[in-house]
């Protein structure tokens, strides 16, 4: 059944664009509307990017409708990533870690929704265009500069403390 | 970006890691929640809803797996299928090369009720797709993804338009022996945004183009541009203004139109590369 198969992606999806705690409500009602326009789908095209446009239209509504940036912080998950015990290398690449998913909380909203989609969702440059319903020159000009704005924190240890004063 | 410096793949790979890392919270089954609020929504709906519809046939020319997904759906989903505001019920659904054909019941041949967009006007001229823009061959060429074919037996188009950020490419012949002419051109393989048809199937011919299959539409039909999430049907519909040829290639799904009979329409169509 097409819930059980894709709610895990469309929740993974919603929730890192920005409906936190609300994703489920806002994948529930993705599939709802996913399925009242079956008659619309294309025959061929991929059922998960349709579905997931579906789901970012549904988070930006929600977003929009809370009056606020998209209010979702990523976080890391498992043990703090600050911990202090461990190895030196494992400590510095938590550190390295923590300091880049601060970096990308920090991006501008339209550029952050990219990045997700890219990285953390894993689509392709022209799925990330139909799912945040763009032309795929803008994907394209957002990824590059927010891997720019990213460049600071990505850059090798030494010089990311010299940029970070 | 064709020459990739190394910080960016370093970049990449480091965000590619950090996705397995970000705490997304668990969800829960919704298969029940999303099947009963479909089935309350049937239930509470417009009568429109409960009416008898006959099921569709349902062909499936691409991606068997996750089509045999969706047609365990489409018994859920039946009773909300057909439900285009303001028309009748759909009785037949088939798709061809992009295109899908729907026969409408109820209404005579080629009105829309409420939406028809009135008869003499000049539909081609009158209704253009989202973001069309009017440029030389040359540089719709450049702008789209997939090999434009002009039909040798037209010669060079009047105008050229590619619309829907470069999904559709449409040639226009102006005062041609068969009146206005009008070939659209859409990134068939790539994209899946099309037309949609709403024809009487007796009007509709199968015959092949340089071995593709093709259908051959006769008399005005409601022809309305659907964007590529299926949801938004930014212009309205129009009526055809003649007769229609359907037919695909590896790389496009073409359509032409003119006031032309059919072994004309396939001899123009034979003629594009």
């Amino acid at each position: 059944m097409l819930v059980a198969r894709y709610t895990l992606p469309a929740h993974r999806a919603a929730f890192l664009l920005g409906a936190g705690e609300e994703a489920d409500d806002v994948v529930q009602e993705a599939f709802v509307k996913a399925f009242r326009h079956l008659s619309r789908f294309r025959a061929g095209e991929p059922f998960g990017p349709w579905l997931l446009r579906i789901v970012a239209n549904e988070t930006r509504n929600l977003t929009r409708s809370r009056r606020r940036r998209a209010a979702l912080v990523l976080r890391l998950a498992g043990p703090d990533a600050t911990v202090q015990d461990g190895p030196v290398d494992e400590v510095l690449a938590a550190e390295r870690r923590a300091g880049l998913v601060a970096a990308v909380n920090a991006l501008p909203d339209r550029e952050r929704k990219v990045l997700v989609c890219r990285y953390f969702l894993d689509l392709s440059e022209a799925e990330t265009a139909q799912v945040l319903a763009c032309p795929l020159g803008s994907v394209k000009s957002r990824t590059w500069r927010a891997l720019n704005r990213l460049r600071g924190s990505l850059l090798p240890d030494e010089q990311t403390r010299i940029s970070s004063g | 970006m064709a020459d990739r410096a190394p910080w960016l793949a370093a970049a990449e790979a480091e965000l590619r890691a950090l996705a397995r890392e970000l705490e997304v919270p668990p969800t829960r089954d919704l298969t029940a929640a999303v099947r009963q609020q479909l089935e309350d929504r049937a239930a509470s709906g417009r009568p429109r809803w409960r009416a008898p519809v006959s099921r569709p046939r349902w062909r499936w020319p691409r991606g068997r797996a996750a089509l045999a997904a969706l047609a365990v759906l489409a018994a859920l989903a039946v009773v909300v299928i057909a439900t285009p505001q303001g028309r009748a019920a759909i009785s037949y659904v088939f798709r061809f090369g992009g295109v899908e054909i729907r026969q409408d019941q109820g209404h005579s041949r080629g009105q829309s009720p409420g939406q028809s967009p009135g008869p003499g006007r000049s539909a081609t001229a009158s209704v253009p797709l989202p973001g069309e823009q009017r440029m030389s061959l040359a540089q719709a060429r450049r702008q789209v993804s997939f090999p434009v074919l002009v039909p040798a037996a037209l010669g060079q188009p009047s105008q050229v338009l590619v619309s829907d950020g470069g999904r559709v490419v449409s040639l226009i012949y102006l005062g041609t022996p068969y009146g206005q002419v009008r070939m659209d051109e859409f990134a068939g393989q790539v994209d899946q945004i099309y037309f949609e048809k709403i024809v009487y199937l007796s009007n509709v011919t199968k015959v092949k183009v340089n071995g593709n299959k093709a259908l051959w539409i006769k008399g005005p039909h409601e022809l309305l541009y659907i964007a590529r999430d299926g949801t938004t049907a930014e212009a309205p519909p129009r009526l055809t203004t003649g007769n229609t040829l359907l037919w695909g290639t590896r790389q496009a799904a073409l359509r032409l139109e003119g006031n032309f009979g059919e072994q004309t329409a396939l001899a123009i169509a034979r003629s594009a590369h």
